[in-house]
């Protein structure tokens, strides 16, 4: 018997139930793994750094996420007097929410299957399969800038204002370069559906029988696309060796600089929830999404828990860069080589 | 340069590996501080009355001028300090009360933990200076 | 149309993560560009030439750990042996005092050049090379405590000598610490030298010619990063230091990249120094023979009358000097440390005039910012390795 698709129009309260306990299962899982990502950051750059991180909060520490959470809840929300109260306000919000919605069109899982009433239905793990998934993630991490420009012009600030253009000029021109690099991808897979994306990636790796245990992950094929799209989306969502807008020996703390309470702990989870959606689109597009060994969400989680600490090990490790060197690795050598990537693409593919 | 990249990567990973820890749990677990550290003052006692035979030569070699020394005879015809007290939010632990004790009637402690509440608590007259 | 731009000015310190202290830069910036950097200091100003008059000779030395409060036994031995010049007992002091006068100072320079190495490769985003540092300073500070009984204000010299030989097995623990310190030095190298990021960041930032920085009065690494091959400790021996074999590692590129190899360069010298002192030290007095100017040992005080006299003079009066002036510079970590102490033939200096490296130094930082952008500056400040308490004294 072949599974039944759900369709709003013919069962529309098992469909609108199935879809609710998706988005709940998916945006509680990401604010958790917010919650511990911070943790585990302090707790890796601790032992690196020869220090144990938090050890005190619970057993082992574990409940020093909760109780920051608590303790930015419960702090005075300060607004300064000079700033513009709305557009501080609205600020962490545009942050914050784009960086969530992202998630809803990754893919974590393959199909489920489900009886009931007698009919057999399948849900894909994913929260909703858009036909330019691609396009979509692409611009809600643009949206993401607007939350930043915002929050530097209405801090009032001048180190807030310098963090602000710095972050905007340097989202604006690693987008480029990241969008350009992804485009390799779709070229290869032929369409913009995230789904779609990692079910091409399931075939053995380029067709070939004799190596039918390699899969046809796109990292094979496209390493110089998933070089620029690890290293932009570092930029991008303002890690070490990039996070010059929040430098905080130059400016301070950038554009968060005159927040407080619970509207900083909001620009806070914003980055680590950027950190989680760059790891997951980078799992879907360049390490074959679910796929692999385990059961399929497995899969997905453990290779983004691997990119996410290869982000974490590389701020232990690296200097930041300048501003100038910044837009110059940016726009002078990322963007032609993505160029040159998807040139090459092309041309291999008209040969093939 | 990528060489030089996982070079550092290297080195940050093999510090995560368990026993390069270097931090002292500290309020769970002290220090064991050295014969010579300068902490806290104490006027030290004999059986009867204290060593100090109030002979003004701390407060005179003190470099912030933060102890005060009132001497009285008691009944034996003995130099006594009646009033003996160090203003420690002044003083800089320096340690020449101690060089230049005659007596050896004044030592430095290990005890570092001095915080307080009030600013009266730093006035460490001679009862608390005599404590253990 | 004619964009209409203006400059903004932005206040950096006295409370900024990176100002070092409590220095506060104006700064005039056109966009991330700085126009114009004007230091502004004074800030930890405690007046320690001024209260110095008012002490004697021995209670000042209190004091001077407070100058550069990194280095604090450079600063005990710069002022120490300013007054030994003036009372003119250079000569008699024993060889012990000088072999652990150096041991101590070379100490304190890696002491000091850990903590720059730190805060310099924080300020530019190398979190983790700050606390490998820390700990290999902490290593120091543990030895200091035990020498002297504080971690960072000494207090250890005295004019003729020492407040207290070396404590008993101190010498093996100083050998094992500096023997393990080259490849400390190589982890850090590991982790910035070759890093292109770190290159990026330090090469070519911060330029300052060999005359612009003689013209200003520049010294110590900064000053040999320049290309100019001066080092007090040779050039000007004291505390015996022509009796070391050593380098003093110059380089060309005047910038910021370079200052950072030379003074892990003289890392690695300290430590050769460190192991020549360390072989050559012998037991001996740690008090120079001159009994109206050093205090008699504790057990003679109280079995001594005489000795008990000579205690009480020298704690309550001090000792006096012959009028005159000296100056007395030494290679701090930093740079040259000078005290000029002008006598008045009383127990306390007439005037006691300290030229603080950093101070000095600071003076530079204007000339390789201005047109640099805003990150140079950082790396400028972290360059110059600038102590406040030196500089407001
Ligand atoms: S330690 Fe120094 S400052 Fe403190 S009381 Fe003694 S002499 Fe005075
Ligand atoms: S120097 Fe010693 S004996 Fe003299 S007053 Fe001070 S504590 Fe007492």
């Amino acid at each position: 018997m072949t599974p039944e698709v759900l369709t709003l129009s013919e069962t529309p309260w098992l469909y609108t139930g199935v879809m609710l306990v998706k988005i709940i299962v998916a945006f509680v899982a990401t604010l958790l793994i917010v919650a511990y990502a911070t943790y585990a950051e302090r707790k890796i750059i601790g032992r690196m750094q020869t220090r144990m991180g938090p050890n005190m909060t619970g057993p082992k520490g574990l409940l020093q996420p909760i109780a920051d959470g608590l303790k930015l809840f419960f702090k005075e929300d300060i607004i300064p007097s000079q700033a513009h109260w709305f557009a501080f306000i609205l600020a962490p919000m545009m942050i914050l929410a784009p960086a969530f919605i992202s998630i809803s069109v990754i893919p974590f899982g393959g199909d489920l299957q489900f009886s009931y009433d007698g009919i057999l239905y399948a849900v894909p793990m994913q929260i909703t399969d858009l036909n330019i998934g691609v396009l979509f993630i692409v611009a809600m991490a643009g949206l993401g800038v607007y939350g930043i420009v915002l929050a530097g012009l209405a801090s009032n600030s001048k180190y807030a204002l310098l963090g602000g253009i710095r972050s905007t000029a340097q989202m604006v021109s690693y987008e480029l370069a990241v969008g350009l690099s992804i485009v390799a991808i779709f070229m290869l897979s032929e369409t913009l559906s995230l789904r779609g994306i990692v079910a091409a990636q399931q075939l053995p790796l380029w067709g070939l029988e004799s190596v039918s245990f390699i899969p046809n992950w796109y990292i094979f094929c496209q390493p110089l696309a998933f070089g620029l799209f690890v290293i932009g989306s570092m930029a991008e969502i303002n890690r070490t060796p990039f996070d010059l807008p929040e430098a905080e020996t130059e400016l301070v703390s950038g554009f968060c600089t005159e927040y407080s309470a619970m509207k900083y702990a909001l620009f806070f989870m914003a980055e680590y929830a950027n950190m989680i959606t760059v790891s997951a689109i980078a799992t879907t597009l360049f390490l074959g999404g679910w796929g692999g060994p385990f059961y399929g969400w497995i899969n997905f989680l453990i290779k983004v828990f691997a990119f996410m600490f290869f982000f974490i090990w590389i701020r232990a490790t690296f200097p930041r860069l300048r501003y100038d060197q910044l837009m110059f690795l940016g726009w002078k050598i990322m963007l032609p080589l993505a160029l040159v990537n998807i040139v090459i693409t092309g041309i291999a593919i008209l040969l093939w | 340069m990528f060489k030089e990249f996982a070079k550092g990567l290297s080195i940050t990973l093999k510090h995560l590996l368990p026993g390069n820890c270097t931090t002292v749990q500290y309020p769970k677990q002290k220090l064991e501080m050295p014969p010579r550290f300068r902490g806290l003052h104490r006027l030290i006692p004999t059986p009867d009355r204290e060593k100090c035979v109030a002979c003004y030569l701390c407060p005179t070699v003190c470099p912030a001028k933060c102890i005060t020394v009132v001497a009285a005879e008691n009944e034996a015809g003995e130099k006594y300090p009646a009033v003996f007290e160090i203003d420690i939010l002044r003083c800089i632990f320096c340690g020449y009360c101690v060089e230049a004790c005659p007596m050896e009637a004044i030592e430095m402690t290990d005890a570092y933990e001095l915080a307080n509440f009030s600013r009266d608590d730093f006035h460490f007259d001679k009862q608390r200076l005599l404590k253990p | 149309m004619a964009a209409n731009t203006e400059t903004m000015t932005i206040n950096m310190g006295p409370q900024h993560p990176s100002t070092h202290g409590v220095l506060q830069l104006i700064l005039e910036l056109d966009g991330e560009i700085v126009v114009k950097a004007t230091p502004h200091i004074g800030f930890l100003h405690r007046g320690i030439e001024k209260l110095s008059e008012h002490r004697t000779y021995h209670q000042t030395i209190p004091l001077t750990d407070r100058l550069d409060y990194l280095a604090p036994m450079s600063n005990n031995l710069g002022y120490v042996l300013a007054v030994e010049k003036l009372l003119g007992i250079t000569d008699e002091i024993p060889e012990r005092v000088q072999r652990i006068r150096v041991i101590m100072t070379e100490l304190t320079r890696l002491k000091s050049h850990l903590v720059w190495l730190a805060c310099h490769a924080l300020d530019i985003g190398a979190m983790t090379v700050f606390l490998y540092c820390f700990r290999e300073r902490e290593c120091i500070t543990d030895i200091y405590e035990k020498v002297s009984g504080a971690r960072m204000t000494s207090n250890y010299f005295r004019v003729g000598g020492l407040a207290d030989d070396l404590p008993d097995g101190l010498e093996g623990e100083i050998r094992t610490f500096v023997e393990s310190m080259p490849a400390h030095v190589e982890e850090y190298e590991g982790l910035l030298t070759g890093n292109r990021i770190w290159q990026k960041r330090t090469i070519g930032v911060g330029e300052i010619s060999a005359e612009a920085a003689i013209d200003i009065g520049i010294t110590g690494p900064s000053l040999r990063a320049s290309g100019v091959d001066w080092d007090l400790r040779r050039d000007n021996p004291y505390c015996g230091y022509e009796d070391y074999d050593f380098d003093v590692p110059v380089r060309t590129g005047c910038d910021t990249f370079d200052r950072y190899r030379v003074r892990l360069d003289e890392m690695r010298q300290s430590v050769r120094i460190i192991l020549q002192a360390l072989d050559k030290l012998k037991p001996g007095p740690i008090l120079a023979d001159c009994p109206k100017i050093v205090l008699p040992p504790k057990q003679d005080v109280v079995n001594n009358i005489e000795s008990l006299i000579h205690h009480f003079k020298i704690v309550t009066e001090g000792f006096k000097t012959e009028p005159g002036e000296i100056y007395q510079g030494i290679e701090a970590p930093k740079g040259e440390l000078g005290f000029y102490l002008i006598a008045d033939g009383s127990a306390y200096p007439f005037r006691m005039k300290i030229r603080p490296p950093s101070f000095v130094n600071l003076q530079g930082l204007p000339q390789m910012v201005e047109g640099k952008l805003l990150a140079d500056v950082i790396a400028v400040i972290g360059t110059l390795d600038i102590v406040l308490g030196e500089i407001d004294r």
